[in-house]
C-alpha cells in the first residue's frame, strides 16, 4: 500500500502542468470556444507531449503507461479546464489494445499515438440514458465487410473527430466496430455542451466499419469504467483549482472592510469543499488503482467512485460560484467556467443518481477498499 | 503507487487475525457484535488479555517495551480487533497519557507509572474538560497550588469518561494566570483515592452513566507527579493530540457496524426497500473513501515523503459516519426501536421484546450516545474553523 507517486509520474505532471500554465491559458480557451470548441492544434501539442500515446504500447509507438500516469494527466488536464478531449483517446487506445485484431491495432495505434488520428467513443444513444446494455445501431455483415445503421448521440467533437469506436448489434449481441467519419452514410452534426467543448449528432447508414470485438458489451464497459477514471481524475484536477481560485478571492476581496475569508459562515462552507476535494481525490486514487481488477470488482468500485465524486463536484462547484457572489455567475470571470465544468462531468459516464443505484445493486455482507 | 498491503503486511495482518481469534473471549465479542452493554470487567479482562501479549500499548515502541509497529501495523491491529468485535481499548491510559509520560515524563515516572498502563492493571482517566471550559479548553481554572513538596488541587473537571472506574487521572491544571491561558497550565497526574475527590456520575440520554464529573476539594497531589516543567500541559496535551491521527476517524470499526447494519436492515424487512437500501449504499461509500483517507495517511506517514495534515478531515468525517449508521440502524427497526428497555440491552435477557426481536433493544441507545461524537474531541465545528485555515489560513 503506497500512495506516493514515482520520480516519473512527478515529472509527468510538471510537465501536462507547464503546458496547461503557459499554453493553455483562459483567453486562448475562451478562443476555442468560440470557434466552435475544439481545436485540432491544441491537441496536437498534446500529443506532442506524447499524451495521445499514453496507453498505446511501445511497439505501436505509445508511451505504454497506466492507469496511474493517466490520472495524473487528466487530473493536470482539469485544473486547467481544457477541452481537447483526451479522455476519449485513452479509451480508445485502451480498447482497441485489448480487444481489436492485431491489423486494426497495427494500421490505428500508431496514428493514435501521433496524435495524427483521434478516435473517439460514440455509444449513447437517445433511449439509453447511462444504460450500456442498450442499443438499437444494427451491424451486418456481407461477404466478410461491416455495415453499420444507426444514430448516436453527444459524440465527444463528433464532427472533427478522424473515427468512432461504435457499439451496435450483431445477430442481436452487442458488437464494437471501428467507424472513420469519412465512410460512406456517416453524417455528423456539431455542436457546444455545457462546458464549452464539442459534441456532435451521428448516424450512419450502412456506413462500412471494422469490427473490433463480438464481446462488445465487456469491451464497452471498460471503455465506460475507464472514461469514469478519466472523470474521477478530471474532476479532482478541476475542483483543486476551483477551490485554489476560491480562496485566493475570499483573501482579496473586501466587505465590511475586511476580506470575506475572515467570516466563519464561509469559512466553514470552505471547510466542507476541502473535505468533499480530499475524499474525491481518495476515491479517483481509489478508481484508478481498480481499473485493472477483476470484472465486478472493478464495476463496483467504480461506482462507488462516481457516486463520491459526482456529489463532491457538484457541491464544490455550486459552492465557488456562492463564495464568490455576484461574480460568481458572470460569464467573464473563470469560476463559472470551472463549475460548468464540474457540472458536465458529473453526467458523464453515468450520473450520480445512475452510480448511486450501481453501488446498492452490487452490495455484499461486507465492504471496504479492499472488497 | 499501489493499493495492495505488501506480503509482510499480509502476513503481520493474518498473525493478529490468527492471535484475536484465539484470544478474545466469545461472550464479550457477543456483546460487541450485538451493540449491548460492556462492563468494568468485560473492557478490563480484553486490556488484561492484551497487556499480557504486549499489545495492549500496540502504538509504543519497542524502547518503553512496546511492539515498535509502524503506521501500517497498527492500523491492521485496529482493524483485526475491531472486525473481531472486540471493544476498543480504553484509550486514556495506553493511548493517551502514556505518549506524554514516554516524551516528556523522566525516568522515575517512566519506571513507576508505564508498566500498570501496559499491564492494563490500572485504570485511568482524562481530566481536560470543565464546566466552563469546552471547545475552550485553554481557559481552564482548576488550580494546582505549590506548597512544599505537594500540590493542593482545588476545582472541578467534568465528562469524564468512565471515570467512575478510574484509578489515577491525568488533568490540565492552572499553575499560574499569567501571561497567556495556554502558558499558566501544567500536566498532573493524580491518585484517585486521594482524600478530597469525589465522583459523580451524569446520567446521558441514551440512560448509561458513560461520564462523570469529578470535583477536587483539597486535595494533596506530590510535586513529583508533575509531567515535565511546571506551566508547559499545554504543549505536552497538544502532542497528545498530535499522536491521534487516524484513529480517530474510527473507520474499522464502521466498517463492522455497516455488517450489522445490513443484518439489521435484512431482519426488518428494508434490504430490498431501494429507497432505504439507497441509504446503506451511500453510507458504504461514505465508508470507502474515508478507508481510503486513512490509507492515504498512512502511507504518507509510512514513507515519510509527504505529509497530509487532515487529522481535521478524518474526525469530521468519521464521527458524521458513527452518527450515521446509528441513525440507520434505529430507522431499519422502525416502529420496535421505540420500546425503551435497559434489561433488554444486556446480554442474557430471557424476556420477550416488543416486536420480538432483542436485537433492536439497544438501538435507540446506541443512536443517542453518538451525538457525542461531533461534540467531544474538539466539536466539528472547531475542526471546521482548523480546516478552513489550511485552506485560506
Amino acid at each position: 500500500m503506497d500512495f506516493d507517486f514515482s520520480e516519473d509520474q512527478e515529472q509527468l505532471r510538471d510537465a501536462v502542468r507547464k503546458w496547461v500554465d503557459k499554453g493553455y491559458d483562459f483567453e486562448r480557451r475562451r478562443a476555442i470556444v468560440n470557434a466552435g470548441g475544439f481545436d485540432r492544434a491544441a491537441y496536437t501539442e498534446l500529443a506532442e507531449l506524447g499524451l495521445a500515446g499514453l496507453y498505446v504500447s511501445e511497439d505501436h509507438g505509445g508511451l505504454g503507461m497506466g492507469p496511474v500516469e493517466a490520472m495524473v494527466v487528466m487530473e493536470e488536464l482539469g485544473r486547467g479546464i481544457v477541452l481537447e478531449p483526451l479522455a476519449q483517446t485513452l479509451i480508445a487506445s485502451a480498447v482497441l489494445q485489448t480487444h481489436a485484431p492485431a491489423d486494426l491495432q497495427s494500421s490505428w495505434l500508431p496514428r493514435i499515438a501521433g496524435g495524427e488520428a483521434l478516435v473517439v467513443l460514440a455509444h449513447q444513444e437517445r433511449g439509453a440514458r447511462h444504460h450500456l446494455n442498450r442499443c438499437k445501431a444494427e451491424a451486418k455483415e456481407a461477404g466478410g465487410q461491416w455495415t453499420v445503421s444507426g444514430s448516436k448521440s453527444i459524440v465527444p467533437v463528433g464532427d472533427q473527430a478522424d473515427a468512432f469506436i461504435v457499439p451496435a448489434l450483431a445477430g442481436g449481441q452487442m458488437a464494437l466496430f471501428l467507424m472513420e467519419r469519412g465512410a460512406a452514410g456517416v453524417k455528423a452534426e456539431g455542436y457546444l455542451t455545457q462546458d464549452g467543448a464539442r459534441a456532435a449528432e451521428v448516424s450512419f447508414a450502412n456506413s462500412p466499419a471494422q469490427l473490433i470485438t463480438r464481446n462488445g458489451q465487456t469491451a464497452l464497459e471498460e471503455a465506460a469504467d475507464i472514461g469514469s477514471a478519466c472523470v474521477c481524475a478530471e474532476g479532482v484536477g478541476v475542483m483543486d483549482k476551483t477551490l485554489a481560485i476560491t480562496a485566493e478571492y475570499m483573501n482579496t476581496r473586501k466587505q465590511f472592510n475586511v476580506p470575506i475569508a475572515s467570516f466563519q459562515a464561509l469559512r466553514h462552507r470552505v471547510a466542507d469543499m476541502k473535505m468533499q476535494l480530499e475524499l474525491a481525490r481518495s476515491m479517483s486514487y481509489y478508481a484508478s488503482l481498480k481499473i485493472k481488477a477483476p470484472e465486478a470488482e472493478r464495476r463496483q468500485a467504480l461506482a462507488r467512485a462516481r457516486y463520491q465524486l459526482g456529489n463532491a463536484m457538484r457541491f464544490v462547484g455550486q459552492s465557488a460560484v456562492q463564495l464568490h457572489g455576484g461574480i460568481g455567475v458572470t460569464d467573464e470571470y473563470i469560476v463559472s467556467h470551472y463549475f460548468k465544468k464540474l457540472t458536465q462531468l458529473e453526467m458523464t459516464f453515468g450520473d450520480t443518481l445512475h452510480h448511486l443505484g450501481e453501488v446498492s445493486a452490487r452490495m455484499q455482507d461486507t465492504a471496504g477498499v479492499f472488497a | 503507487m499501489d493499493l495492495a498491503f505488501t506480503p509482510e503486511e499480509l502476513a503481520f495482518r493474518d498473525e493478529i487475525r490468527t492471535w484475536v481469534r484465539a484470544n478474545l473471549p466469545k461472550e464479550i465479542s457477543d456483546k460487541v457484535h450485538a451493540a449491548q452493554r460492556l462492563s468494568r470487567d468485560d473492557m478490563q479482562r480484553w486490556s488484561k488479555i492484551l497487556g499480557k501479549k504486549g499489545w495492549l500499548g500496540y502504538g509504543w515502541p519497542e524502547q518503553f517495551g512496546g511492539p515498535g509497529w509502524n503506521a501500517v501495523q497498527k492500523h491492521l491491529f485496529e482493524e483485526e480487533c475491531a472486525l473481531a468485535g472486540a471493544p476498543r481499548i480504553v484509550p486514556f491510559g495506553p493511548v493517551m497519557v502514556a505518549p506524554v509520560i514516554m516524551a516528556f515524563g523522566n525516568a522515575a515516572q517512566q519506571q513507576r507509572f508505564l508498566p500498570g498502563i501496559a499491564s492494563g492493571e490500572v485504570w485511568w482517566s482524562q481530566g481536560y474538560s470543565e464546566p466552563g471550559s469546552g471547545s475552550d479548553l485553554a481557559s481552564l481554572k482548576t488550580r494546582a497550588e505549590r506548597k512544599g513538596d505537594k500540590y493542593i488541587v482545588n476545582g472541578q473537571k467534568t465528562w469524564t469518561t468512565l471515570g467512575q472506574y478510574g484509578e489515577w487521572i491525568f488533568c490540565l491544571v492552572r499553575t499560574s494566570t499569567e501571561g497567556k491561558p495556554q502558558t499558566g497550565i501544567s500536566f498532573l497526574l493524580i491518585d484517585m483515592k486521594s482524600p478530597g475527590i469525589t465522583v459523580r456520575p451524569i446520567k446521558l440520554l441514551d440512560g448509561e452513566c458513560e461520564v462523570n464529573e469529578v470535583w477536587f476539594d483539597n486535595v494533596e497531589v506530590p510535586a513529583e507527579n508533575l509531567i515535565g516543567e511546571e506551566n508547559k500541559g499545554w504543549t505536552y496535551a497538544k502532542h497528545l493530540l498530535s499522536h491521534e491521527r487516524t484513529n480517530i476517524a474510527d473507520v474499522n470499526r464502521a466498517k463492522r457496524e455497516l455488517e450489522r447494519l445490513k443484518r439489521i436492515a435484512k431482519a426488518e424487512g428494508v434490504w430490498d426497500d431501494t429507497r432505504f437500501r439507497d441509504e446503506i449504499a451511500k453510507l458504504e461509500v461514505d465508508i470507502v473513501a474515508l478507508e481510503m483517507l486513512v490509507l492515504r495517511v498512512l502511507s504518507a506517514e509510512k514513507s515519510g515523503k509527504n505529509s497530509l495534515d487532515i487529522a481535521g478531515l478524518l474526525k469530521i468525517r468519521g464521527s458524521e459516519i458513527q452518527q450515521r449508521y446509528t441513525e440507520l440502524m434505529m430507522q431499519a427497526a422502525g416502529p420496535f426501536a421505540l420500546p425503551f428497555i435497559f434489561e433488554a440491552m444486556e446480554a442474557g435477557w430471557q424476556g420477550n421484546f416488543p416486536g420480538g426481536v432483542v436485537a433492536n433493544a439497544p438501538l435507540a441507545s446506541n443512536y443517542f450516545n453518538m451525538r457525542k461524537t461531533t461534540i467531544y474531541g474538539g466539536s466539528n465545528e472547531v475542526q471546521r474553523n482548523i480546516v478552513s485555515q489550511t485552506v485560506l489560513g
